[in-house]
This record gives structure tokens, C-alpha cells and sequence, in this order.
């Protein structure tokens, strides 16, 4: 199922697939329920609390993130929900609106399974180029880059040991 | 995240990016550091600082002196964002994936 599986940037998107082995109706409710929400989403080793989830045009998810010894403050706005196939949301209260983008994330039967799309909506091509501008600042680096790399490697390396 | 957006502010300028640059290759006193640079000691300590507040620089006191190290782990956070934001999303995919195998298994051994 390797062709369902893909990564793509076009102009201001950035568009993920994947063909998830369930029926639609499930795979809506672990996206729309808290207590399903938190066994998966946020990044590995967090936990994941919901202050309040109402999955409805204009409302909102509030929820807490806990990890790297801190709590991190979450908001998401749905922005369409037309259940059990499309769900649109934004997350709020970044520092700069230019950087903010929508999500839109959409559930298809496919032979049994369900092919679940998101694309990520930002304000301009130019926006993502300047994120990745940005990270990639690091100058006159090269070597720098390449001793990191294999320090990290090394690091990865003694911590599976562990 | 905010942690996140403070290092793309610290390595943003082109200073602070230079002294990362001599740091990695050994530790510095701030005096050492400052000698690389026209600008004052005042200006590089701030800088300094800036790279202290978000984890890409420590300090370590060695009698008198503090010495500055490179922390590399913080640069991991620091690649092509969109890489990131691709990678980031296929472990989340995973993460669904498994779970929504869990719960199907789950499902049928109640029947």
C-alpha cells in the first residue's frame, strides 16, 4: 500500500496521505473523541490532557500537552466539520498570524480501508520557504553540521544501549 | 511551541550563529568569545545570553572563569522544517495506525 503513502509539497500546501487499515466512521471518532484523541496525537513521550472538545464549526479543543517537564497550552479552532469526512481546523494564539496555517484533513473509503489526506494550508509559498530559511540558517556550518550529525549518532546510539 | 520558536529567533541573527560556530569546535570563556568580534563585550554577552536562555549554549564554572559549551541536542530540534513537519507527521500516523489496530483487536474479542 506503499502508493497511498505519500508526502507532497504544491505551492502552499504541504499534502500527507496515508491508507489507514479501519472504517471511516472509526478513524473520524479517534480525530473527534478526547479520550481516543490522547493514545495518539502530539509528539512521542507527551501525554495529553483535554480542558474542553467541541468538535463544531467555530468551537474549539482546548487541551495541555505535558512533556520536557513542562505543560504546553493548546488550542485548535474547527473550522469545517462535516462528519465523518472532513474536518478543517487552525491552531490559535501563535506570536505571528503570518505563520499560522490551517489544517484540513479528509476521510475516504478505499477498497475497506480509509484513505485519510491532510493537507496543511499556509498563507503563501513564500511562508514555507521562509520557515525553512530560517532553520536552515545556521552559516558557515558545514563541518559544524557534520560533527553534530554524528555526535547525535553517537548519542542515539548510547541511549538504545541504555 | 514556544521553546521551538526561541531558537529560530537565536540562530535568526547572524552574531549569535558565529559564536555556535566557534563554540562547537571547543568551550569559551566570554572574554575569548568577544575577542572573534568588533562588536563590544556588553553586545556579545547578550548574545551570549540569548544562546544561554534557549539551551543552545551552557555554561560551566571552572574556578574564576565560565566557560561556555555548545548543547547539541538542542540543535536536533533545529533541521529543514519542513522535513520536520513531514517526519513529525508520519510517527503521528504510526502512532494512529497502531492505536487503531488496538482498538479494532479490542472490538472483535469482545464478540
Amino acid at each position: 500500500m506503499k502508493e497511498y503513502n505519500t508526502f507532497k509539497q504544491e505551492e502552499n500546501l504541504l499534502i500527507h496521505t496515508r491508507l489507514l487499515d479501519a472504517p471511516k466512521d472509526l478513524v473520524w471518532e479517534v480525530w473527534t473523541n478526547p479520550e481516543h484523541i490522547k493514545e495518539w496525537w502530539g509528539p512521542n513521550g507527551f501525554s495529553l490532557t483535554t480542558k474542553s472538545m467541541s468538535v463544531e464549526s467555530g468551537k474549539i479543543w482546548d487541551f495541555i500537552m505535558h512533556g520536557m517537564g513542562r505543560d504546553w497550552d493548546n488550542k485548535i479552532e474547527y473550522v469545517e466539520v462535516k462528519k465523518p469526512s472532513l474536518l478543517t481546523y487552525k491552531h490559535t494564539g501563535a506570536e505571528s498570524e503570518d505563520y499560522n496555517f490551517s489544517v484540513s484533513v479528509s476521510f475516504e473509503e478505499v477498497e475497506g480501508k480509509t484513505l485519510l489526506t491532510m493537507k496543511s494550508i499556509f498563507k503563501s509559498k513564500a511562508i514555507i520557504e521562509e520557515l525553512n530559511r530560517k532553520v536552515n540558517a545556521i552559516e558557515g556550518g558545514r563541518q559544524t553540521l557534520n560533527r553534530l550529525e554524528n555526535y547525535l549518532k553517537l548519542l542515539v546510539e548510547s541511549n538504545k544501549q541504555r | 511551541m514556544e521553546a521551538r520558536r526561541d531558537i529560530f529567533q537565536a540562530i535568526a541573527d547572524p552574531t549569535r550563529r558565529a559564536i555556535l560556530g566557534l563554540l562547537a569546535l571547543h568551550a569559551m570563556t566570554p572574554g575569548a568569545i568577544a575577542e572573534n568580534f568588533d562588536s563590544s563585550r556588553q553586545t556579545i554577552s547578550k548574545h551570549i545570553q540569548i544562546l544561554t536562555e534557549c539551551e543552545l549554549v551552557k555554561q560551566e564554572q571552572k574556578g574564576r572563569e565560565i566557560y561556555y559549551h555548545f548543547n547539541p541536542i538542542k540543535m536536533k530540534e533545529v533541521s529543514d522544517w519542513v522535513d520536520q513537519y513531514r517526519k513529525y507527521w508520519d510517527k503521528k500516523f504510526d502512532s494512529l495506525e497502531d492505536y487503531l489496530a488496538k482498538i479494532q483487536k479490542k472490538k472483535k474479542n469482545k464478540r
